[in-house]
């Protein structure tokens, strides 16, 4: 088996959906952009030698639809040489999409091949523009497979009772480690800025352009306390506990790796930031699809050879509160390499980005904290009773 | 010159200034709506560091008044969306706009030397021939113009507006001393034809005529509740719905209006009426003023007359004010024997004759209250009004009472009350006693469809003005009934028109109103041109009668009670499908059954204030008289090519999944209960009837040709049921649904779904309404639906369960 290298990790920054800063910027876009930024930082590379783009998408439809890995192949990289397509498996797409592209160099299918994610939340509604359940599923009594994800939230508190309070505490923490994190400017190595020329029309019905760029994630919080978030209101089930607060936020954002051959790397003099070591996906519940992560990242583990303790760092994609303490505590996770610099619900959830993006986060913090050579995991619930993880190692 | 308002500026943007800008855009004028400048920053102005030069601190006391009574409720706008009509401005930097309206209505503190100031600064901008008129309530409309030039003078005059101005009828136009006559009668037509208002015009003396008698009647109950030894419980139930007032009644009324409001006004007439033979009766009770003091002064201050407290375990209790003690206590439950004998009499004017004859404290009270008012009224004649009418329409209309005091005056007979007056130390006006020595017995009389009244210096009856334009069924009730049965009197409105006017208890509607609705459409068929359903009723209809349903359904006699919903199912269809246009013409609540006759009329002719919806759920069943059925059919005729139909659909079956009930009937556009460019809004509850006929009378000239039966339903069969089913688990995992409730919602997707067909398919209107009717028959055998239908039957409210 050959040996497959992550030699470039970026992404955008993450803007709040529906109505942030990326609303008026097409997912396909922001992404085209990421790797347009990637290979002005690879000026020599002759990029017909890529063989594929691999993009993770959870809502393919729409202004992310008509298999928009191929579209944002052409513009992103623009020539006609390379491939392009577009993986979902919902919050693990981003993920997903790394794994497939180490396995197939692994196996002798590639050398080089980009891997990420795009999602814009803005865009496409949760859910997509035309859910159609399966009546039959439905009517047999498998109507959980088609919950929407802030009742599984809800189902998860109540058969792990994870407490409000635990929940907004949780909540509120994810935003104190991104505010510092952002004051360190601890993320603006990994951001690819965006400019946005924004056409509207003003106040008094003229139209008009403006031009901005967006370095920076928008979705931390200084106003926000516990009190502040112990106030919010239930929005899944009535005398719930998962509130606005304590989930994840809508989101829109890219990010993508450059995955290559040890062969490609050596002949392009590249330096390797990192490897994949292993990656699985389980299945669990569809009803608490919060508590993947507790089946996969054992399994994950066992597959790179490794212990809990031996992973230096992890990011858990915190969806809801409510899950991610459930898997932290039947996990029994160490906090203090979990989340370092928050989480989903401080800094933003993009659906099929999102496994890229926190490898992009991780494999940057891993170099701040010098621990190469150590392990480092990504991990999430995913949608329909799934659970992702993924062992890195980290090189350089 | 016709004049027309297409714009007003409204000064003062208080709770009366909000709530006028708010009914003008709800009649679609554009409005501005000025206020002051704030004279500092607000703590939050200043942490975002903005100075009193910014738009956003200048716009601050106009904008938060009027978002406050945009949020408050009831409501003043009929739809949120109308508030966009309304433009806020303050008085420095947007006073020229005053330039570009059509009329300007004053609303600023009730303070002569600041009106004064306001009108002067107007005047500056103002527009020649622009109307301008003040909203007070007490200050003589003579003083305000004093300084003004002389087309001011012409164009000011005093337009009175009751709070709340989109719900109270009472609009009193208060000429100046140089009002022209134009304005005025303009504005006696714009209340009525464009504001839906009962214009009044009224005389320049204190309080004008509404506040004059309904302060009046406050205060005489504020002396007697003491002089009689009574509990505020029990003039409240006295003075409640028995005698057709509010149930806010007396006591309850004054805590949700503010007593410093009524305080306010009672002072102002202590002082400006020496003369009045009640004067004393307007210096106000010790017990006010030890409120006034401690701040009781109702809702605004969390305690009135009554006081809502917080029990240990968590609920809440209503206590009322003792007022020897003056302290808080239990509420004390009221009962007469007087008031048990009215139990059974359904109509209010039929009850004050057996009131006043009462041998117990109710009947004193009755005695001694009536007497009083009548006194008091018919002494105000020629002092605030010359003409009787305007009393009554001024307590109607300002203070919701269903019969002014003539009226009752009236109904108890005028010489049995002159003698009841007598006896309670009371005289008349002498112009009564010379009415009934000239032979005249009654106040009002009713001839060929029109109101006369006693007109007193031509000492007779004569035709109340402005009516020629109404339909007022109580007037042809008798003279043009066609058809009568006990659920219905269907009358001959002229022109070829017939109106079904329900006439059950509650109008709701069992077998006697179908018969009527059927036997209205065949003599309509054959001898007339077309049909209006409309009464007036509290309510237009509360639904189908629930306990006939009932009966049946715990006899388990489900063949019967299939004919019963089959025979509404088919009357409802000959609405639609008859060879005459039909007209439903709805006012107030229009539920459930009444909602599905509104769904298959030709046309809507709704009431402004019209409280539409599809409320079945409530009773644990499904609508069965079509309502299912016509909700997929309009979602079906909405759907476009590559549309996503299904999300359609979904609007549709949450308009009954959630009981939807609009509070107006703009807002019944948004469920898909009425519809645009068929169904129309009137906002003139007194014109509607005539506006109904007309509509039909046009249908029927223009052709009217019977629709043709619809096979061409597009129904999503599985797609839709998939996913009504996911959406109402979803809805009871996350328990804002019963498990009940789960189980009305599916049988409803079923129906709307078409049932399980593999693809999307065309159906007939009949194949919806066989499977409604089918799954309204099953929810009839469920226990929990019973239980439901049971608890809306005997408390009135429904049961979750």
């Amino acid at each position: 088996m050959k040996t497959a290298y992550i030699v470039k990790a970026y992404r955008t920054a993450i803007g709040k959906a529906p109505r942030g800063v990326f609303r008026f910027k097409r997912p396909d876009e922001l992404a085209a952009e990421t790797i347009e930024y990637m290979m002005e930082k690879l000026p020599e590379f002759d990029k017909s030698r890529i063989d594929d783009v691999i993009v993770g998408n959870a809502m393919p439809e729409a202004e992310q639809g008509l298999n928009v890995g191929r579209l944002i192949s052409l513009m992103g990289l623009k020539t006609k040489d390379v491939a392009g397509m577009t993986v979902n498996r919902y919050c693990a797409s981003g993920l997903e999409t790394i794994a497939i592209a180490s396995a197939k160099i692994q196996s002798g299918m590639a050398d080089c091949i980009i891997a990420g994610g795009a999602e814009s939340m803005s865009y496409i509604p949760m859910g997509g523009y035309k859910p159609v359940p399966n009546y039959e599923l439905a009517k047999e009594g498998h109507e959980d497979y088609y919950w929407g994800m802030g009742l599984t939230a809800e189902a998860v508190a109540n058969q792990y009772k994870v407490s409000r309070e635990d929940q907004d505490e949780f909540a509120y923490n994810s935003h104190q480690k991104a505010i510092k994190a952002q004051a360190e400017n601890r993320f603006q190595d990994q951001i690819v800025p965006i400019t946005i020329d924004e056409t509207y029309v003003d106040a008094d019905g003229k139209k008009k352009t403006k031009s901005y760029t967006v370095t920076k994630d928008e979705g931390p919080r200084k106003d926000t306390s516990e009190a502040v978030l112990n106030k919010l209101r239930p929005v899944f089930a009535d005398g719930g506990s998962v509130t606005a607060g304590n989930s994840s936020q809508m989101s829109d954002g890219a990010a993508f790796v450059m995955v290559m051959s040890e062969e490609m790397v050596k002949e392009l003099n590249l330096e390797p930031i990192a490897r994949m070591v292993s990656y699985t996906a389980v299945g669990v519940e569809p009803r608490i699809m919060g508590v993947g992560p507790v089946k996969a990242i054992p399994k994950a583990l066992k597959q790179a050879g490794i212990k809990q303790d031996d992973l230096a760092l992890i990011e858990l994609n915190e969806a809801f509160a409510s899950q991610s303490l459930a898997v932290i505590r039947e996990l029994g996770l160490n906090q203090e390499v979990l989340n370092v610099n928050g989480g989903a619900i401080s800094m933003g959830h993009p659906l099929g980005c999102t496994g890229a993006k926190l490898s992009v986060q991780i494999f940057d913090e891993m170099r701040k904290r010098n621990l190469n050579n150590k392990y480092a995991m990504v991990t999430m619930c995913v949608g329909t009773g799934q659970g992702a993880a993924g062992v890195y190692e980290f090189l350089n | 010159m016709k004049r027309t308002i297409n714009k007003v500026a409204i000064i003062g943007s208080g709770i009366m200034g909000s709530g006028i800008a708010c009914h003008f855009a709800n009649i679609g004028v554009e409005v501005l709506l000025l206020d002051i400048v704030p004279r500092e920053l607000n703590a939050k102005e200043e942490k975002k560091g903005l100075t009193l030069e910014n738009k956003e601190v200048r716009n601050r006391i106009v904008n938060e008044s009027l978002n406050a009574s945009l949020k408050s409720k009831p409501s003043p706008i009929y739809h949120q969306d109308f508030a966009s009509r309304i433009t806020t401005g303050n008085l420095e930097d947007d006073i020229a706009k005053v330039a570009e309206v059509d009329w300007i209505i004053e609303v600023v503190v009730e303070r002569l030397d600041i009106k004064q100031k306001v009108f002067e600064n107007l005047e500056k901008y103002r527009k020649p021939g622009t109307l301008i008129t003040s909203n007070t309530s007490g200050i003589p409309i003579k003083f305000m113009n004093e300084g003004r030039s002389e087309d001011f003078k012409k164009h000011f005059c005093g337009t009175h507006f009751f709070n709340p101005p989109r719900y109270l009828r009472l609009f009193e136009i208060i000429p100046g001393p140089d009002t022209s006559k134009e304005v005025l009668e303009f504005l006696n037509d714009y209340g009525k034809k464009f504001l839906g208002k009962k214009s009044v015009i009224a005389k320049d003396t204190p309080a004008f005529i509404g506040n004059r008698i309904g302060i009046f009647s406050i205060m005489s109950l504020f002396h007697t509740v003491k002089e009689m030894d009574m509990t505020i419980e029990e003039i409240d139930k006295l003075t409640g719905p028995v005698i057709g007032r509010q149930k806010s009644a007396t006591f309850r009324t004054v805590d949700v209006v503010g007593l410093d409001t009524l305080v306010h006004v009672a002072n102002g007439l202590y002082e400006n009426v020496p003369s009045d033979e009640a004067h004393d009766l307007f210096k106000l009770p010790d017990f006010i003023g030890t409120m006034m003091e401690n701040k009781w002064l109702g809702s605004k201050t969390g305690q009135g007359f009554y006081k809502k407290v917080k029990k240990e375990d968590g609920s809440s209790e209503i206590k009322s004010l003792d007022l020897n003690t003056m302290e808080y206590r239990a509420r004390k439950s009221a009962s007469f024997a007087t008031l048990e004998m009215t139990k059974t009499i359904d109509n209010v004017e039929d009850r004050f004759k057996v009131l006043v004859a009462g041998k117990d404290k109710a009947g004193e009270f009755y005695r001694k209250n009536f007497s009083a008012l009548f006194a008091y009224v018919s002494n105000r004649i020629p002092e605030i009004s010359d003409e009787l009418f305007k009393i009554d329409d001024g307590m109607k209309a300002g203070f919701g009472w269903e019969h002014g005091p003539f009226q009752v005056w009236d109904a108890i007979g005028v010489e049995k009350s002159v003698e009841m007056m007598k006896a309670e130390g009371y005289d008349p006006a002498a112009w009564v006693t010379e009415m009934l020595e000239t032979g005249v017995k009654s106040f009002y009389t009713v001839k060929n469809g029109n109101t006369y009244y006693y007109d007193i210096p031509q000492k007779k009856h004569v035709k109340i003005p402005g009516q020629d334009s109404f339909i007022i069924l109580d007037n042809i009730r008798e003279s043009k009934a066609v058809f009568k049965n006990s659920g219905v009197v269907v009358e001959d409105l002229g022109d070829g028109i017939l109106n079904v006017e329900f006439r059950s208890k509650m109008n709701s509607i069992g077998g006697d109103v179908l018969d009527g609705l059927n036997k209205a459409i065949d003599l309509a068929e054959k001898e007339y041109q077309g049909l209006v359903v409309c009464n007036d009723g509290k309510n237009f209809s509360v639904g189908a009668n629930i306990g006939m349903i009932f009966m049946m359904a715990v006899e388990q006699e489900y063949d019967e009670l299939n004919m019963a919903i089959k025979y509404f199912q088919d009357t409802m269809m000959r609405m639609r499908y008859s060879s005459i246009p039909t007209i439903a013409a709805p006012h107030n609540m229009a539920l459930g059954g009444g909602c599905e006759l509104s769904l298959h009329a030709d046309k809507v002719v709704a009431h402004a204030e019209t409280y539409i919806g599809l409320v079945e759920f409530g009773v644990g069943v499904i609508p069965g008289g079509g309502g299912s059925k016509e909700m997929t059919v309009r979602a079906a005729d909405t759907f476009q090519k590559d549309d996503v139909q299904l999300n359609r659909l979904r609007e549709n079956f949450l308009t009954i999944g959630m009981a939807k009930v609009s509070t107006s009937a703009y807002e019944a556009y948004d469920t898909n209960i009425l519809q645009k460019g068929k169904d129309i809004v009137v906002v003139n509850r007194d014109n509607q009837l005539a506006i109904a006929k007309k509509h039909a009378l046009l249908m029927a000239e223009n052709g009217y040709t019977q629709p043709i039966r619809r096979k061409d339903i597009k129904v999503l069969g599985k797609q839709a049921l998939g996913a009504f089913y996911v959406g109402t688990d979803q809805m009871s995992a996350g328990k804002y649904i019963s498990e009940h409730d789960k189980k009305i919602a599916n049988k409803l997707a079923y129906v709307m779904a078409g049932g399980d067909l593999s693809a999307a398919s065309y159906v007939s209107e009949q194949y919806l309404l066989d499977l409604e009717r089918e799954a309204f028959l099953s929810l009839t055998g469920e226990r929990k639906t019973l239980e439901r239908i049971q608890h809306m039957l005997k408390k009135g409210k429904p049961l979750r369960n």
